[in-house]
């Protein structure tokens, strides 16, 4: 068994490899090199989610080690229960990706350049399989900054667009910061075990351990778009082709978690005060997430910072099993980690569904603003039809796995509520009523995403000149949306096979109960009711004839919660006015404006890059550019070394 | 599905689809009194209903299937969440059912659609209605939530089902604090039902736009199952409020006489809350929208203290 299973993976593994040379290989600017490039990386990451699944189901591990490279570091690749759940989200998420990128990717950009996309995309996804994998700290980091680095290359794939440039560099700033953290807490890590296993023979809990724990927790909350450090996100997501932030949303946002749960898990014995830290930022980009996204007119933008809210929901589940391990309640722990990594699947699910779904329609359109489509149901009804059913997954309805998910975590809290002391109580109180209304803004921020996008007159021409995306283009994000509504589904009997009795609703029968009763009620209506139909125009009013301009608009929709959370949006609304006469009675002019400050940016961000700037202008001085004095300064570094060496030992 | 729960199963919604018009009358009748009219009489709902379900159906040119696949949803998922809540007769829970979580849900996937069903056919009332409705809802969800927690540590249990079977036969709230979290409820059932002075649901002028105005282009058979789905989400909240404060009357084995006998009781404790109900809206002006949160504020404290309160007793 762990033969195949081992044969599985290596065979996924150079499927993607394959995937990744061919295209620069072969030179050839015609379609079947990209058509057998990506049918590489669809049998590559179906062969990894298959080599998933046993292990995932009977908790087995499986390993083994390639090359010594180094006394002390091997090439070893690792698969054990956690991390197959992430494999298996990759293999899935990779599947549909790969089929639904034949029909997107010849969507424009010169020949040459697809081949580099579909060729970064396999090195992407291999990149992200292999920090899955690895066995020690070093192949971590080594893969997590391929990962980084191809996926940058991946956001600047349309560099000559407004804004990609600076969403690049936005990028590329975040991504090595991440990287940065995740190494000084690699090496601190180190210092404590003396060795380069990912995995310590027993879970750490010094002070010191706690330095490294806090340095790989902002490395992974940067690479997962936590707030504060979220703001790469909403530039990232929407400037990078369609398929790729669907794989950026789904997967690559699901390695940063692998590593947080395997440093929460494995290598460190964490204490309450570190959960609530966890919770709290958690908790934080969840509301924060949901809100910003709420406001977004660009369709990619919302799904971003929609991305940002999911996220902060699983943090938090990661949080509260740290909480409840650590006030000795094993069971309500291992609900809400279950429910932060059942939601880790379930997001990976539903975001690539929507960021593919998205990018169909943006392909359709050539626009991202919302406030351009509208009336795509009618000349988009399956993509319409896949957009709403991820709609409904990730405002969280039963029976699909959304809710399932959320329920977890709201039982966590509700039985936790029972048994905490007061104060323990006050904070999940806090957050039990924070993920509430995160949960209800997800839901009217989808209604709006899917209304405004889809319902109604189209609001432009653009909309108006949609046609309904290509075959792959569709059974591409159906496979996730079937996935999305049999995990919901069967969710319970899931777990059960998985060896976990959970206080849960069997969605399998909720799901029966609703189809059955759709169905009745159907009947009885037809039964009863009269079957007249007409179909006229919509009243408006006694206007002639209704369009697109007529109708509520995007901004529109979301200004009642704009104007509820004013102090968190940082909304202002400006009224200038000038008058004919001295006493203010005849208006001449008014000029209005709302404005929203974008308070991470201005109050976090930019300080920091100016304290950057003003440091990097003091090292200027000593960059006289020319070519003795570099050599001069080699030397003199050379000379302090070897003395501060010496010195120490 | 066991035997007494099927039987549960058609005799709950079976009779809160026999009684839920009769609660909508009466509290129009009420308000009618106490404005000094007569009013409507008490079967005006239901002769309302089967008005329309002989009506023709008139539909957008612009709408698309959202508009003719919303009714259906509403109706089923009231019919569903109808199984969670007993009036009558309370028996083991099976799978799951029962789950307030859950519960709550499922009264948000009928006004998800309802929402996406005011944008559908492309007017600026019913996205006004739309998105008035989903923003409100979304205030009002902590609130839901943090009450249904309360009540989930004062009974110590997550189920409908078990909490009546511990309370059926008492003739008090199981707790004090049941009283507590009955106010809580009763400002949820008012925000729910979209009654003053939250919203009024006889007018759909601009201020009180909100649920009449998001199903504003139904009509029909359409707006009958819409119409119908209201009433039976105000009866269900109405039997959560006589559950907790006054849970007497509820049979755990099941008899002809005993389901009789709570049939009758379910009608005059549900009648009390609605005359209630039309009291406190006749005796209430229409809140600015954005003065609600503070409405909803309230709830919420009574619902964080209840919490507090069981925690140091």
């Amino acid at each position: 068994m762990i033969g195949v299973i081992l044969y599985l993976l290596f065979a996924g593994l150079f499927a993607l490899l394959l995937g990744t040379v061919l295209p620069l290989l072969i030179r050839r600017e015609d379609k079947p090199v990209r058509t057998v490039s990506l049918i590489a990386t669809a049998l590559g990451s179906a062969f990894l989610a298959v080599a998933a699944l046993p292990v995932l189901f009977s908790a087995t591990t499986v390993s083994a080690t390639l090359w010594h490279l180094l006394p002390g570091i091997d090439f070893t690749v690792v698969l054990d229960r956690l991390s197959s759940l992430f494999l298996l989200i990759l293999g899935v998420v990779g599947l549909a990706d790969a089929i639904y990128s034949f029909g997107y990717v010849e969507h424009g950009g010169h020949p040459m350049r697809r081949n580099l996309l579909v060729s970064l995309m396999n090195l992407f996804l291999l990149s992200m399989g292999m920090v899955v994998l690895a066995g020690n700290m070093v192949q971590f980091l080594v893969f997590w900054e391929m990962m980084a680095v191809s996926s940058l290359f991946l956001v600047l794939y349309d560099f000559e667009s407004e804004g990609i440039g600076r969403a690049g560099l936005f990028y590329a700033v975040m991504t090595q910061l991440s990287t940065v953290f995740l190494f000084i807490g690699f090496i601190l890590l180190y210092g404590e075990t003396g060795t380069f296993a990912l995995v310590p023979a027993s879970p750490l809990a010094s002070p010191g351990a706690l330095a490294a724990f806090l340095c790989l927790f902002l490395g992974f909350s940067v690479k997962a778009g936590v707030i504060p450090f979220h703001k790469w996100l909403p530039y990232a997501h929407p400037a990078s082709p369609s398929n790729i932030s669907a794989l950026m949303s789904g997967v690559m946002l699901k390695v940063a978690v692998y590593g947080l749960v395997r440093a929460v898990l494995d290598i460190f014995a964490l204490d309450f005060t570190s959960g609530a830290v966890i919770l709290l930022f958690g908790i934080t980009s969840a509301i924060l997430g949901i809100i910003y996204a709420y406001k977004e007119t660009d369709i990619k933008g919302l799904l971003a910072y929609s991305s940002i809210e999911n996220i902060g929901i699983i943090f938090s589940g990661i949080g509260l099993a740290v909480i409840f391990s650590d006030l000795g309640m094993p069971e309500l722990s291992t609900l809400s980690l279950l429910a932060a990594l059942f939601h880790s699947f379930n997001h990976a699910l539903f975001k690539s569904l929507l960021f593919m779904t998205a990018g169909s329609v943006v392909a359709a359109t050539h626009t991202r603003n919302m406030e351009e489509m509208g009336g795509l149901v009618h000349r988009m009804p399956f993509t319409a039809g896949l957009f709403c059913t991820g709609a409904i997954a990730i405002a969280a309805f039963p029976p699909l796995n959304g809710f399932v998910g959320e329920l977890m975590l709201f039982e966590s809290l509700f039985f936790g509520l029972q048994v905490v002391d007061p104060l323990t109580k006050v904070l999940l109180i806090f957050a039990l009523s924070l993920f509430a209304l995160t949960g209800a803004l997800a839901a009217a921020c989808f209604v709006k995403a899917f209304g405004i996008t889809f319902l109604a007159h189209p609001r432009s021409d653009r909309a108006v000149h949609a046609e309904e995306a290509c075959r792959s283009m569709l059974i591409g994000p159906a496979i996730l949306a079937f996935l999305c509504i049999a995990t919901g589904i069967g969710s319970f009997q899931i777990f059960s096979a998985l060896g976990y009795d959970l206080p849960l609703p069997d969605m399998l029968v909720v799901g029966m109960l609703i189809v059955v009763t759709l169905g009745a009620v159907v009947l009885v209506v037809r039964a009863t009711a009269s079957r007249e139909t007409r179909v006229t125009e919509t009243w408006g009013c006694g206007l002639l004839s209704q369009n697109g301009r007529m109708e509520y608009t995007g901004t529109g929709y979301s200004e009642p919660v704009v104007t509820i959370f004013s102090s968190i949006y940082r909304t202002e609304k400006k009224i200038d006015r000038t008058w004919l006469d001295p006493d203010r009675a005849i208006v001449a002019g008014t000029r209005a404006g709302i404005s929203l400050i974008k308070f991470f940016e201005e109050y976090l961000y930019l300080p920091v890059a100016r304290g950057t700037l003003a440091v990097s202008s003091l090292v200027q001085i000593f960059h006289a550019g020319t070519l003795d004095t570099y050599i001069l300064y080699i030397f003199v570094s050379i000379v302090i070394l070897v003395l501060g060496v010496g010195w120490f030992i | 599905m066991n035997g007494p729960f099927i039987i549960f199963a058609l005799l709950n919604v079976g009779f809160v689809l026999l009684i839920s018009p009769l609660f909508m009358s009466l509290i129009k009748k009420v308000k009618a009194r106490a404005q000094g009219r007569c009013g409507p009489g008490l079967f005006q709902t239901y002769y309302t209903i089967a008005k329309l379900l002989r009506k023709e159906t008139v539909y957008s040119s612009a709408s698309s299937w959202v508009m003719r696949v919303t009714p259906y949803v509403c109706l089923s998922m009231a019919v569903v969440a109808a199984l969670f809540v007993p009036l009558l007769y309370v028996p083991e829970p099976v799978a799951g059912i029962g789950n307030v979580i859950l519960f709550l849900y499922l009264l948000g996937i009928a006004r998800f659609f309802m929402a996406l069903s005011g944008l559908d056919a492309g007017s600026a009332f019913g996205g006004i209605g739309s998105s008035r409705e989903m923003s409100l809802a979304a205030v009002i969800e902590p609130t839901s939530i943090v009450v249904l927690a309360a009540l989930a540590v004062v009974a110590r249990s997550l189920n409908f089902l078990e909490i009546a079977r511990d309370s059926a036969g008492m003739l008090f709230p199981v707790s004090a604090t049941m009283i507590l979290i009955g106010v809580s409820l009763f400002i949820i059932l008012i925000v729910e039902t979209g009654r003053i002075p939250v919203d009024n649901p006889e007018t759909h002028l601009e201020l009180t736009m909100v649920h009449e105005a998001m199903v504003l282009e139904q009509s029909g058979r359409n707006l009958a199952m819409i119409e119908y789905a209201g009433a039976i989400k105000q009866t269900l909240l109405i039997a959560i409020l006589v559950l907790v404060l006054m849970p007497f009357g509820l049979v755990t084995e099941l008899s002809v006489a005993g389901v009789l006998f709570a049939m009758a009781l379910f009608v005059v404790k549900g009648s009390v809350i609605s005359v209630i109900i039309g009291l406190f809206e006749s005796s209430m002006a229409k809140m600015r929208l954005f003065s609600l949160p503070n409405l909803f504020i309230i709830a919420f404290f009574f619902s964080v203290l209840t919490i507090f309160i069981e925690v140091f007793a």
